[in-house]
């Protein structure tokens, strides 16, 4: 009778429905944490825009000597810049504790996510938002809107895909920083999976020749951050939109998975911190 | 009825055994040693409903390692434990619902954030619903006082404010057991007081089990009505506070000044110091009569003033620690000697392995010792 009750009461709770009330107020939360500091935000926000716009000059006056690279043209070099961009920029602002995730388990800071009901992983991940990031998710619009000829079917594809992509730079940075369970201090490796990542995603397929193609597919998967959404962009490909979900949502659950698996070697420690 | 049932709970960490040879550099990337630390072993104890039990121990003697077992943090490496009827190595998400926890040097609060934003957040955590947390935050903003800062940011709060905001957010989902790890840790005088009648105040109004560790004797003996002692990741003391502080009661300081020098004699009793119109004395009330004592010092002369008091707690467990210490340190010596003699009778030339392992081995080889004996 009590093991029923039991079972019950922890069925209604961690519903679907509180995650989403708990990931709204943790961003609600995050928001107003870093907007207390308001001239620091606007200079990060500004400034990463301003350093994304410094490349988009670049390719500018590449594409225009060189009439293309790897076969992209100009606008989309743009559309995969600004797409990016704001795909990397949603998975920080969301998930802010991506990339400092190995350094919070190392000092012991995941005491305070395991302390409470909610899943850790999910916790620590929401418990924070990177301020530059939001330059970084308003650069992407930025592009769209300055991008000559974007339709509104084009919007919905732009607007459709980036949450696969978020998640899909979640699940990588997450789990290269899970690393740190199995070799301890693993913040070399993480750092290099994070920036390939990146720079891949960043660089027409074209230029990616060879075996290593395959690893942008697999192991490192810019091709369903860019490429393949460079693809639907451009040929309208609706069906291959709940396909860059599906496999979104696996590369997030095998990165958790990575998490639970690793949270098993988890020492604790006990240095003295604050939640920022 | 128990909300705490711990059996046998041990757990080791696993440590890279460091080398001072040149090549280490090279067997340390190829082939690394590796030596296991006992931070707790084989520790058993219950904790009773509404009870405040104190969990001592100098630094490093697994009172911490224990705490986090018994909420989840840790996985143990044997034994078992239940608190409040859940498996914490297998159910923390579910124990989580029922518990609180403060540990000193962790916050749960936003640090650029007031407390208030901090409670929101935990509500929706918790799944509270938003009636239900505003009629929460208030109750307990008002019982810890918290109304002055409440809305001010956690950065600019004093320590034994933000200690205060602390507690009250471990209580946002009236918890049924509250775990305390070093909660009054910096805090002055004052704050350590406030602090104090709070959980008293707590565990009488709310009926909130308290498992507590601290260093601070005074949390110790206004708070809690019994204590555990672990030292070296064992238990070695389990008693009521009543019967901990009557060890202290068996020892009194006397100090007596007198008018007039005089000169002591108190048949066989050295005083701890004196000059020649004052003394302190040290004495076991096992031993020496107190009574006697006063009626002696009083017949030396015409006393100016004389007073009596109790060993401090801490001098009492300051004394179990150093006397634990000891008996471990004896061990490791004579674990050493029966390995030596072990090593020699096998002929072998080379070291002992395992030579450089601390009290691990140690305290497993004193066992065979203390069979040898």
């Amino acid at each position: 009778m009590i093991t029923e009750k039991k079972k019950q009461t922890t069925l209604r709770r961690n519903s679907l429905g509180s995650y989403l009330r708990f990931m709204a107020m943790a961003f609600r939360i995050n928001v107003k944490s870093v907007l207390e500091y308001r001239v620091n935000f606007m200079l990060q926000f500004f400034g990463m825009m301003l350093n994304n716009a410094a490349f988009a000059a670049f390719w500018a006056v590449l594409i225009e000597r060189t009439g293309g690279v790897g076969g992209y043209g100009f606008a989309d070099i743009m559309f995969v810049w600004g797409f990016v961009s704001s795909g990397f920029g949603l998975a920080h602002i969301v998930f802010g504790n991506i990339r400092g995730l190995s350094r919070i388990a190392i000092e012991g800071g995941l005491d305070v996510y395991l302390l409470q009901p909610k899943d850790p992983w999910l916790n620590l991940l929401a418990s924070r938002t990177i301020v530059s990031a939001w330059g970084d998710f308003v650069y992407g619009f930025i592009i769209m809107l300055l991008l000559p000829g974007i339709g509104i079917e084009r919007w919905l594809i732009f607007l459709s895909l980036l949450v696969p992509s978020a998640l899909l730079f979640s699940a990588i940075f997450s789990a290269a920083e899970s690393l740190c369970f199995f070799m301890g201090n693993s913040s070399s490796i993480s750092s290099a999976i994070s920036e390939f990542l990146l720079t891949f995603s960043l660089y027409p397929e074209g230029v990616h020749a060879g075996w290593y193609k395959w690893i942008l597919y697999s192991l490192i998967p810019s091709a369903y951050i860019a490429f393949v959404p460079l693809h639907v962009f451009q040929s309208l490909s609706w069906p291959l939109v709940p396909l860059l979900w599906g496999i979104a949502i696996v590369y997030i659950l095998l990165a958790r998975l990575l998490f639970r698996q690793g949270l098993r070697r988890y020492e604790s420690g006990n240095r003295m911190d604050a939640r920022i | 009825m128990s909300v705490i049932q711990v059996q046998q709970l041990s757990k080791q960490f696993r440590t890279r055994v460091s080398s001072q040879q040149k090549t280490a550099w090279l067997t340390k990337l190829f082939r690394p040693q590796y030596r296991s630390i006992d931070a707790v072993k084989q520790v058993s104890f219950s904790v009773e409903e509404g009870e405040v039990v104190a969990f001592l121990g100098p630094n490093g003697a697994g009172k911490s390692t224990t705490i986090k077992m018994l909420t989840g943090i840790l996985q143990p490496s044997g034994g078992s434990s239940t608190v409040l009827g859940f498996d914490p190595a297998k159910q923390r998400r579910q124990l989580a619902w029922q518990i609180g926890s403060v540990f000193g040097q962790r916050s749960q609060l936003w640090f650029h954030l007031p407390p208030a934003d901090s409670f929101r957040l935990l509500g929706a955590i918790y799944e509270l619903e938003p009636s239900v947390l505003a009629r929460r935050t208030a109750e307990l903003v008002e019982r810890f006082a918290l109304q002055d800062y409440f809305d001010v940011a956690v950065r600019k709060l004093s320590l034994g404010q933000r200690i205060r905001c602390e507690i009250a957010a471990s209580l946002l989902h009236k918890p049924r057991l509250l775990f305390l790890d070093e909660p009054t840790i910096g805090l002055d005088v004052v704050a350590r007081r406030e602090i104090r009648s709070l959980l008293s105040e707590l565990n009488s109004v709310e009926k909130v089990t308290v498992f507590i560790t601290s260093h601070d004797m005074g949390d110790i003996a206004k708070v809690c009505k019994r204590a555990i002692i672990i030292h070296h990741g064992e238990v070695v003391v389990d008693e009521s506070m009543k019967d901990l502080k009557h060890r202290a009661l068996a020892k009194k300081y006397v100090g007596v000044r007198y008018q007039e020098p005089v000169q002591f004699s108190t048949g066989g009793l050295q005083p701890l110091k004196a000059t020649d119109r004052s003394a302190s004395f040290e004495i076991d009330t096992r031993q020496h009569s107190l009574p006697e004592l006063v009626r002696r010092l009083s017949g030396l002369g015409e006393l100016e003033d004389i007073t009596i008091e109790d060993e401090p707690l801490e001098n009492v467990i300051a004394d179990i620690y150093a006397a634990r210490s000891e008996q471990a340190a004896r061990n490791v010596t004579a674990g050493g000697r029966a390995k030596d003699a072990a090593a020699k009778s096998a002929g072998s030339g080379k070291e002992a392995a395992g030579a450089d392992n601390g009290r691990t081995t140690g305290s497993g080889e004193s066992q065979a010792a203390g069979g040898l004996s």
